[in-house]
């Protein structure tokens, strides 16, 4: 009998053994669930959405975003000068700005942040988005010629003493290209290539954080064989993370929780609300949905549940008062494969605007949102969502297409495309319209949206249509080689200006997987990018937006998207519903709904701290009832109610910068 | 007993070896691009070149070799390109422990229920028990994880408010995906004892020891037993294995940290290192079980002579 219970022991005892030193963690001021772990807290590294939220929590910009408004409030940064014509940025750092280690952070640490984005050797995601500063573009060439003569020298000569040269040579070269200055430890002097109005707004952007220069050297060395720097990442896990912002990382479990602890070092202490913030990763909708029901959190960032129709039916009703949809910085679209011809050299229908305008007025965005997507979003006519940055078509003339089949069926016989007795679309030999291939990745809602698309251009338009899925890999192969006619797209935004959407369709950008290319629009960016006048800058910006949205149609855009957060609002405050949608973690806080507030909507009243963003309207009414069916015009945040939700498995964005 | 382990000791590395080569060769063919994510920007062409080049993913011969080298010298897994702040063996150790955790103790379940249920059904075979069982077992082995899953999920922690969704880390958070996931294995022990027990309690011995006048109990459960659980404990092994690496749904419905999402979102990712570890360490496992299994076996059995 012992013996056969031998290997029962044997199980349990490794059990056992498995459980112990596995402990729960205590209670946090808020939990909060994410749909995934951050992949990196190495600032210069990101890209995902819930990596930027750590960000927002754990590092302090040279400026930061009132996450109410966006207007730009200072940071490390007490106060900044703009030289005249725009070119020359001075900031003037803080001198009780502290990392978690007591370290002052100096305008040396922003520098050196500023370079490790610029060298190819950390494959930062959005090391384009520093060529604005004057000199940056050449130096991270220079850098990647550097590599690249040295990979092909013979493999004798390329030993850690020549990387470590070169490594030595790059910094030396960077001093003397890139134009950021560091006259004394508290002023730091930048010089743009061009005028960017944006630029403030990009430093308020996690990419372009500081690091603690001495604890992330201490984990790069230097590949022999490549010569490039590699960087471990010891140093992004506790007790090894040296923040600076209102909280530091006491605890990262992989795919687990990550607790947030309040930095006592932090100079702006006083605007912190909350004492410690825990994060669960969850990454199935459902669970996540019921971890909150059943109280093991207080705020859900992503409902994303096959079932949110209901949910926010129910909501619309008065049943649940849980459940808030909030717009974001992004379109969901289709692509139009904008080349003459497809793969195999078959003529392409969609290279004539006509045709792509055609398809875009025969299809009811209004029934693709409101019966397929079933979340009720603001239907989009236009790429940059409207009302989200201040200064860009402030009248909302910028309409995009209307739903007029008529006018589309004339458009496409005037592109010489005509319906035959027995209704097929067919040119004027006869040859019948190509079948209209709609490629969508698996896995997500976008076969059900290329259904239905493809049955209201057979109904509209007479034509035949197919849809194919392919897993995402290949959807994305598919995509790059743009082996396609219509595929599934989308774009969400990454700083407040229109080129962060608008760079999207200029000649061989590197996100232009349609192939599209219009010398005029093109001329359009360039004289925007020139103008020192931003009034004027945005003219032409608007001009480019209303060239693609109602005349050539690179894109179909068909949604603005929106997430729906899960919380009770007489319980969690702080939250931000702008659609820029960013939020600091040390603004939100827990109140007791029973000693709850008398009004519970008034906005949180906030400390008089020197950094704490200035209340505005703008902080939401979570208990407003419902208010469905905007115009598209109506700036998206003046109601968070009216936007609806989006479950992308969403990072920042989809698509590759070039 | 010593040269069995001998054996199997020196078949492990070769065994290894072809694993390696063949996942290398699966993994190699997917399609899309190891450095390049689904979503979100990408860094420039030039910087996804020199990643390239870096992890010989320009040259499978310099990758095969060069990964092998890393892993037979230093056990080092590499890094995870989906993942940048951490290693694969970072993650297999994040991992492994829960996954470890999980699975035996569905694995200690499954034995409990199912040799119970196994033993009813034999001494009273074709009784109510009996059918019971199997109409039980029959659901546990057909219906799939997340059905029960969900259910569990829903009457327990929603309706009844006992436990925890997506929580992990104490032992009452393990209780139900354990549950869950041990179904289907308690099912097939259920049947595999019934089978055992049907046939020895028909064998002369045990006849022998009823004509003695030995208690019905000690005849089922230190006579029958002994021999009807021989067939369970060779099918614990690769069982055991199987539920530490195989509960992707299962982590999935709970929201447990363990190894088996790795599989599934390695070969998603194409992300490569990942995919080799995870594999690997699975392999050394099954292997490792197997062995372990032997063992118990021939002590349980000295009669057995392994071959």
């Amino acid at each position: 009998m012992l013996r056969l219970l031998a290997p029962i022991l044997l199980l349990a005892g490794a059990v056992a053994l498995a459980i112990i030193g596995d402990r729960p963690q205590p209670p946090a001021s808020y939990t909060f669930l994410s749909s995934a772990d951050a992949f990196t807290l190495d600032p210069q590294r990101m890209s995902y959405d819930q990596d930027m939220r750590i960000a927002h929590a754990i590092y302090d910009g040279l400026v930061r975003w009132d996450p109410y408004t966006f207007d730009i409030i200072p940071g490390v940064a007490e106060r900044w000068d703009v030289s005249p014509d725009g070119l020359v940025y001075t900031f003037h750092l803080r001198d009780n700005a502290r990392w978690s280690n007591g370290d002052p952070v100096t305008a040396q640490d922003f520098r050196y942040s500023w370079r490790r984005a610029l060298m190819p050797d950390t494959a930062a995601n959005y090391t384009s988005l520093f060529f604005v500063i004057d000199g940056a573009r050449e130096f991270f060439d220079w850098r990647s010629q550097q590599l690249a003569e040295h990979a092909a020298r013979p493999a004798a000569e390329r030993t850690r003493a020549a990387a470590q040269r070169l490594r030595l040579d790059a910094e030396e070269r960077f001093r003397e290209t890139v134009a950021i200055d560091t006259p004394d430890a508290r002023t730091l002097t930048v010089t743009l290539s061009r005028p960017a109005a944006y630029f403030l707004d990009l430093c308020a952007f996690p990419i372009f954080f500081a690091v603690h220069r001495e604890s992330v050297e201490a984990w790069a060395d230097v590949d022999p064989v490549t010569g490039r720097i590699d960087q471990r990442h010891g140093w992004t896990k506790p007790p090894h993370l040296i923040s600076s912002g209102a909280y530091k990382v006491v605890s990262w479990r992989f795919k687990r929780d990550m607790r947030l602890e309040r930095n006592e070092h932090y100079w702006d202490s006083a605007s912190v609300r909350s004492d410690s913030v825990r994060m669960v990763v969850i990454e199935d909708p459902s669970t996540r949905v019921l971890a909150f029901e059943t109280g093991a959190a207080d705020w859900n960032t992503d409902v994303a549940v096959d079932y949110l129709g209901d949910m926010l039916d129910a909501r619309a009703r008065g049943e649940r008062h849980d459940v808030h949809p909030i717009s974001r910085f992004g379109t969901y679209f289709w692509h139009f494969n904008c080349m003459p011809t497809l793969t195999g050299g078959r003529p392409n229908p969609f290279h004539d605007a006509r045709v792509r305008r055609a398809f875009t007025m025969s299809m009811n965005k209004h029934d693709i949102v409101g019966k397929v997507r079933r979340g009720g979003e603001d239907i989009a006519t236009t790429f940059v969502p409207p009302g989200s940055i201040p200064g860009f078509d402030p009248e909302g003339s910028i309409v995009g297409l209307p739903y007029d089949p008529p006018a589309a069926r004339a458009l496409l016989e005037d592109a010489g495309w005509t319906r035959n007795e027995s209704g097929a679309l067919t040119d004027r030999a006869g040859t019948p319209f190509p079948v209209v291939e709609l490629l969508a990745s698996t896995g997500a809602y976008h076969d059900r949206v290329a259904l239905a698309m493809g049955a209201m251009w057979e109904t509209e338009l007479g034509v035949r249509t197919r849809v194919v899925r392919k897993e995402t890999k290949t959807y994305r192969d598919d995509l790059l080689r743009r082996d396609y006619m219509l595929a599934r797209g989308g774009w969400l935004g990454d700083y407040g200006d229109p080129t962060t959407f608008l760079n999207l369709h200029r000649t061989g950008d590197g996100n232009n997987h349609r192939g599209f290319s219009n010398p005029n629009f093109d001329d359009l960016l360039d004289r925007a990018d020139r103008e020192t006048d931003p009034q004027k800058r945005m003219r032409y910006l608007e001009e480019a937006e209303r060239m693609t949205m109602e005349v050539e149609l690179p894109i179909l855009p068909i949604w603005h998207y929106a997430t729906s957060y899960q919380f009770h609002p007489d319980q969690l405050k702080g939250l931000s519903t702008h659609p820029r949608l960013t939020q600091y973690l040390h603004y939100i806080y827990k109140v007791d709904p029973a000693k709850a507030d008398p009004n519970p909507s008034s906005p949180p009243t906030k400390p008089s701290g020197t950094g704490v963003p200035p209340v505005s309207s703008k902080t939401s009414d979570f208990s407003a009832p419902v208010s469905k069916g905007q115009s598209p015009q109506t700036p998206p945040e003046s109601d968070a109610s009216s936007a609806m939700q989006s479950s992308e498995p969403t990072p920042s964005a989809e698509g590759a910068h070039p | 007993m010593t040269g069995l382990i001998l054996r199997r000791l020196i078949q492990a590395p070769l065994i290894l070896l072809v694993i390696y080569t063949i996942t290398f060769l699966l993994a190699w063919a997917l399609p899309g691009s190891a450095v390049l994510s689904d979503e979100g920007r990408q860094p420039p062409p030039e910087v996804l070149a020199a990643m390239e080049a870096q992890y010989n993913l320009d040259n499978p011969v310099a990758f095969y070799f060069g990964y092998l080298k890393g892993v037979v010298t230093a056990l080092d897994f590499g890094p995870s390109f989906r993942y940048p702040d951490w290693t694969v063996n970072d993650i297999v150790a994040s991992a492994l422990p829960v996954s470890v955790a999980l699975g035996l103790s569905a694995i200690l379940i499954a034995l409990m229920i199912g040799v119970a249920a196994g033993v009813v059904g034999a001494v009273r075979p074709n009784s109510f028990a009996d059918i019971a069982t199997l109409v039980i077992a029959l659901i546990g082995i057909s219906m799939p994880a997340f059905v029960i899953g969900s259910v569990l999920l829903i009457v327990f922690p929603v309706w009844l408010g006992i436990g925890s969704v997506g929580a992990w880390g104490t032992i009452p958070d393990m209780i139900l995906p354990a549950i869950t996931l041990s179904l289907p294995f308690a099912a097939y022990i259920a049947r595999l004892t019934r089978m055992g027990m049907i046939e020895s309690l028909g064998a002369d011995y045990i006849r022998t020891a009823r004509a003695k006048g030995v208690a019905e109990r000690v005849v089922i459960l230190r006579h029958a037993l002994k021999n009807a659980f021989l067939p369970v404990l060779s099918f614990l092994g690769p069982a055991a294995a199987q539920a530490m690496t195989g509960s992707f749904v299962v982590e999935k419905v709970f929201n447990v940290p363990g190894l088996g999402q790795h599989f599934v979102n390695g070969v998603l990712n194409k992300d490569l290192f990942l995919i080799m570890g995870v594999v690997l360490i699975y392999a050394s496992m099954l292997i490792a079980f197997n062995l372990i299994v032997d063992i118990l076996y021939h002590w349980v059995d000295p009669r057995i002579e392994q071959a």
